[in-house]
């Protein structure tokens, strides 16, 4: 019967293909790249259904495809640094995490590790277990650099629906 | 935590290109074509093994009451051989690829009958439904300065299958789903639980006793608080949005394996369409 869990997957990514290029986006910046992204972890996401066990874990198990394929966008473009000073924008030579940018732009400045755990909670509004799941840290890890992340972007802990 | 309020709206207000969605087709088409190439590789040397041993076990039920009882205990095969498959094919034919895969009751009284036939009226007019869709499609990518090239080697799968839930040397319980597949996906499933030796259909009240109604409720109701996050999120809708509100005769339902009754919902009746058909047992 995979054939219907299939259906599912392809409504599923359809249905929720804004989401991913948001994210995608989030990481890498750029339009080109962020529909490659998609596309790739789309297509990756058909290849490798088998290993979905639980239909209700889709979501966490597509961001964890989508997730990887932008990181490894990101370690690629790092070891190919073409990267003409005119095409940067003003914002790239200065301080990563600008005092006076909005929360949004200081959340993208966040180093990759710390900054995907805050989309993923805040924009994303995955629960700290799926975020789990989604990256591969035990649950503990997850809230260290929850806090870590919310700390670098001063925000205060007063009050805030962490879990 | 409001500082993130204006943030995600930063963060939503990300503009999405128009061309998202056919980059997600084509990953989805690309994605569904790797995968079959390789199931087919992989099909393709199992397959010999496979046919062999139905030939032989075909061959020797006929002769043997042992085999008969032996294979009784196969559970594709079991009870007494009273789903059987009569009609499997693969084939494209204009682009649509066709896994066809239609079962057929035995039972020798009329019930089984008019569930075959019912069977197979509802695949031929799901495989003509999808031939016309496909064509509407066709047509009107074309009519609308669509190129041969743009077309490409554009595919549509539509499918029909069936799976036994369980069955015992009187009561059989299957599904038949038949499925479509291009840019948006459309799924029907058809429940039938049969009582071979009383020749009728089976209902949740024989199964569950009169207070049946308050049984699967209250177990749907369960199971429907059970998938709610710490947040509050559900992909379930509430009563008052359409959601849940009670099981009726129309509720479709099979037996699993171990006998317990699991009542099933299509998609979008009571949840968001990313929950997919919801399936629940009664317990």
């Amino acid at each position: 019967m995979s054939v219907i869990r299939e259906e599912q997957l392809t409504a599923f990514l359809v249905e929720e293909q804004a989401r991913f290029y948001r994210l995608a986006y989030s990481y890498l910046k750029n339009r080109e790249e962020a529909l490659d992204a998609v596309q790739a972890a789309v297509c990756r996401a058909l290849e490798k259904q088998d290993s979905l066990r639980e239909p209700s874990a889709m979501r966490a198990w597509f961001y964890h495809i989508l997730v990887n394929e932008c990181t490894d966008q990101l370690r690629r473009r790092k070891r190919v640094a073409f990267v003409s000073p005119d095409t940067l924008d003003a914002g790239s030579y200065e301080d990563p995490l600008p005092p006076d940018g909005t929360l949004a732009q200081r959340v993208d400045a966040l180093p990759a590790e710390v900054g995907t755990i805050i989309k993923l909670r805040f924009y994303e509004e995955l629960s700290l277990r799926e975020i789990s799941a989604v990256t591969g840290l035990n649950l503990s890890t997850v809230k260290t650099r929850l806090y870590t992340g919310l700390k670098k972007l001063r925000i205060s802990l007063e009050g805030a629906n962490i879990e | 935590m409001n500082e993130f309020k204006s943030a995600k709206e930063e963060y939503l207000d990300t503009p999405i290109p128009a061309e998202l969605s056919d980059r997600v087709r084509a990953g989805i088409r690309q994605g569904r074509e790797n995968r079959r190439k390789a199931r087919r590789a992989a099909l393709r040397r199992s397959i010999g093994t496979l046919a062999a041993c139905f030939a032989v076990l075909v061959g020797t039920l006929n002769l043997s009451p042992t085999v008969a009882a032996a294979a009784a205990d196969v559970p594709v095969l079991g009870g007494l051989f009273q789903v059987l498959t009569v009609r499997h094919y693969e084939k494209t034919e204009d682009g649509v690829n066709y896994q066809v895969t239609v079962p057929e009751v035995e039972g020798g009284g009329t019930l089984a009958d008019r569930v075959n036939d019912a069977i197979q009226e509802k695949v031929d007019a799901h495989l003509e439904k999808a031939r016309q869709d496909w064509e509407e499609y066709r047509d009107a990518f074309f009519a609308t300065g669509g190129t041969e090239e743009e077309w490409g080697g554009r595919e549509m799968d539509v499918i029909a299958d069936y799976e036994v839930k369980s069955q015992t040397d009187t009561r059989v319980s299957f599904v038949v789903t038949l499925a479509e597949g291009w840019v948006s996906s459309l799924e029907e499933r058809y429940y039938y639980n049969l009582d071979l030796a009383e020749d009728r259909s089976l209902t949740l009240r024989d199964l569950l006793g009169d207070n049946w109604v308050e049984t699967c409720n209250a177990a749907v109701e369960a199971y429907i608080a059970d998938q709610t996050d710490k947040d509050g999120f559900s992909y379930f809708f509430a009563p008052e949005e359409g959601g849940f509100t009670t099981v009726d005769e129309n509720t479709t339902f099979y037996i699993r394996e171990d006998g317990v009754v699991v009542v099933a919902f299509p998609r979008y009746s009571i949840a968001a369409g990313a929950a997919g058909i919801v399936e629940i047992p009664v317990v």
